[in-house]
């Protein structure tokens, strides 16, 4: 709880309201007529281009805090506020990637990562469109793939491909739910520093799910920690690292041990607690 | 032959595809052969013979066939268009609509319990002995055919695709013709499908029915004056345009649901 008010502390003290805001917001589900209290009454303020990442066991409720802020799931008391207004229903302002990709089966690579640019609220002339699409799809290093409908790409390519149809549009928010569980560790460094140069360069808000806390320490701005169900906030870090920063080698940082041996403290207790991570 | 094949690959090929070939082709001229002897020497007028329905094919190519030909096949096609599209189309639409679909639910399954060919001769009534009454009876039983397949398919369209591009800022509409419509395409292709060969009874029924033109009324007319050859014929031909439409259907098939395929 500490914590807690400082990062609310800092939050006013930069005199920018908060982005996005937790108050209070609770979720309890409805199994077989238990209730099952998946995220604890919390509160948190997330900054504007403020990358967050989400870390802590299964089951802490990290999808839930997500779901919650693009208004796919209203909390069962408590309120989320983004730009200072009640979330009520499916928020626009994000670009949600999900742990399930939702491509789209019948349409290829290309289509689904256009997607967006279809739509009359992001309306773009073709030669643009194709134009970013190309971008993307070397972006994402999915060059070659283009044709391919998902059914056709491994695991860690439909990632890649979910990736680039959710950042093609530059949402001011990003929420991502473990984008990069899929992929193989060289790729993944990849897939990091391309996101970084993005959200760093469109100044985008970034609230990051994941398991691994190399990768939370590499991207983020602050990492909340989280503890098992019923999930409440343990602890907030702040990443003192200084950015532009290098995801090939900051990890061989004394400063990036010191983050990653504080964090990984502060979620043992749990994990040895007999959640799977 | 081709299901046979994929669904016991070991059997065929120890066999060997040729040996099946040879198998099946023995298999049917022999049959051909034991009725072409059968109708020489018998002289019964009910057995006719494969050389007489050939010739009778022939003759009829030569031009009486076509208009009757035309006729049935204006009539399917008028039919299975009309009825296959507003099938889709309220299929569609009533699967994305649970609580309207609830209330009509009985009335459509009450509608459809009705053995559908039955109702030529009430169309006949209505409309006269045209090429209406079969527009009208092809349009019915294959609306419901196109109608439940394309619900049921919209009802289980997968709502995580919506929610993706909801969140994307798409209209209903645009979530309904980006998501709903391609996603239930399987569905209405299947449809589409079935409703082939339904649709062909529909029609010939139809025509058998009461008409003056069309395969059916060939058959009718072959049946009133003994005249089994042209009978057979008839048969014949629409054995012929049955394997065609199949045919079609899987063509039509393999071109839009490409996608599918690699999916299995």
């Amino acid at each position: 709880m500490n914590e807690m008010s400082t990062a609310r502390a800092v939050a006013g003290a930069a005199g920018t309201p908060a982005k996005i805001r937790l108050l209070r917001a609770e979720k309890t589900f409805q199994v077989r007529g238990q209730d099952i209290e998946a995220l604890h009454p919390t509160d948190l303020d997330i900054r504007p281009h403020e990358f967050i990442a989400l870390v802590g066991p299964s089951g802490c409720g990290k999808s839930t805090i997500l779901n919650m802020i693009a208004g796919l799931m209203r909390p069962t008391a408590g309120e989320v506020l983004y730009d200072g207004q009640a979330v009520t229903g499916p928020n626009r302002r994000v670009g949600y990637m999900t742990q399930k990709d939702t491509l789209l089966p019948w349409r290829t690579t290309r289509d689904n990562i256009r997607i967006a640019l279809e739509l009359k609220s992001h309306a773009t002339p073709r030669a643009e469109a194709d134009d970013r699409v190309r971008q993307m799809i070397e972006l994402v290093g999915l060059k070659g793939f283009e044709n391919h409908t998902p059914a056709e790409l491994s695991g860690g390519m439909r990632k890649r491909a979910a990736m680039a149809r959710t950042l093609i549009y530059e949402p001011e928010t990003l929420l991502m739910d473990e984008p990069f569980g899929a992929l193989d560790s060289q790729l993944k460094l990849l897939m990091l520093d391309q996101l970084q140069s993005l959200t760093q360069h469109r100044r985008m808000t970034v609230v990051f799910v994941t398991h691994d806390l190399g990768e939370a320490i590499t991207l983020s701005d602050r990492i909340v920690v989280l503890s098992a169900r019923p999930g409440r906030i343990r602890a907030i870090h702040e990443v003192r690292l200084e950015r532009p920063r290098d995801v090939f080698k900051v990890r061989f940082t004394p400063a990036f041990s010191e983050q990653h041996e504080r964090l990984w403290d502060e979620l043992k207790d749990d994990i040895i607690k007999g959640t799977d991570v | 032959m081709a299901e046979g094949q994929r669904t016991r690959p070991a059997d065929a090929s120890r066999f060997g595809r040729d040996n099946i070939l040879i198998w099946q082709v023995a298999l049917v001229a022999g049959l051909l052969a034991a009725w072409e002897f059968f109708g020489r020497f018998s002289g019964g007028d009910q057995v006719s013979s494969p050389s007489r329905i050939i010739n009778r094919i022939v003759i009829w190519l030569g031009g009486e066939l076509y208009p009757h030909l035309f006729t049935t096949l204006g009539e399917l096609s008028c039919g299975m268009a009309i009825g296959c599209s507003l099938g889709a189309l309220v299929g569609l639409v009533l699967g994305r609509m649970p609580i309207v679909s609830i209330i009509l639910r009985p009335i459509i399954v009450g509608l459809y319990s009705v053995p559908l060919v039955t109702l030529a001769p009430l169309f006949i009534m209505f409309f006269g002995l045209g090429l209406l009454p079969k527009i009208v009876l092809v349009s019915i039983v294959t609306f419901f055919l196109l109608f439940f397949n394309t619900f049921t398919g919209a009802q289980q369209v997968d709502e995580d695709y919506l929610r993706t591009l909801d969140l994307m800022g798409a209209s209903k509409f645009e979530q309904f013709r980006k998501v709903v419509a391609p996603a239930t395409a399987v569905w209405i292709v299947g449809g589409i499908k079935i409703a082939l060969p339904y649709a062909l009874v529909a029609t010939i029924t139809g025509e058998l029915l009461a008409t003056r033109s069309g395969l059916g009324f060939l058959i009718s007319r072959a049946a009133e004056r003994f005249d089994m050859t042209s009978l057979y014929a008839v048969l014949l031909i629409l054995m012929a345009l049955g394997l065609l439409l199949s045919e079609t259907a899987l063509r039509l098939e393999h071109r839009f649901l490409r996608w599918r395929e690699a999916a299995e």
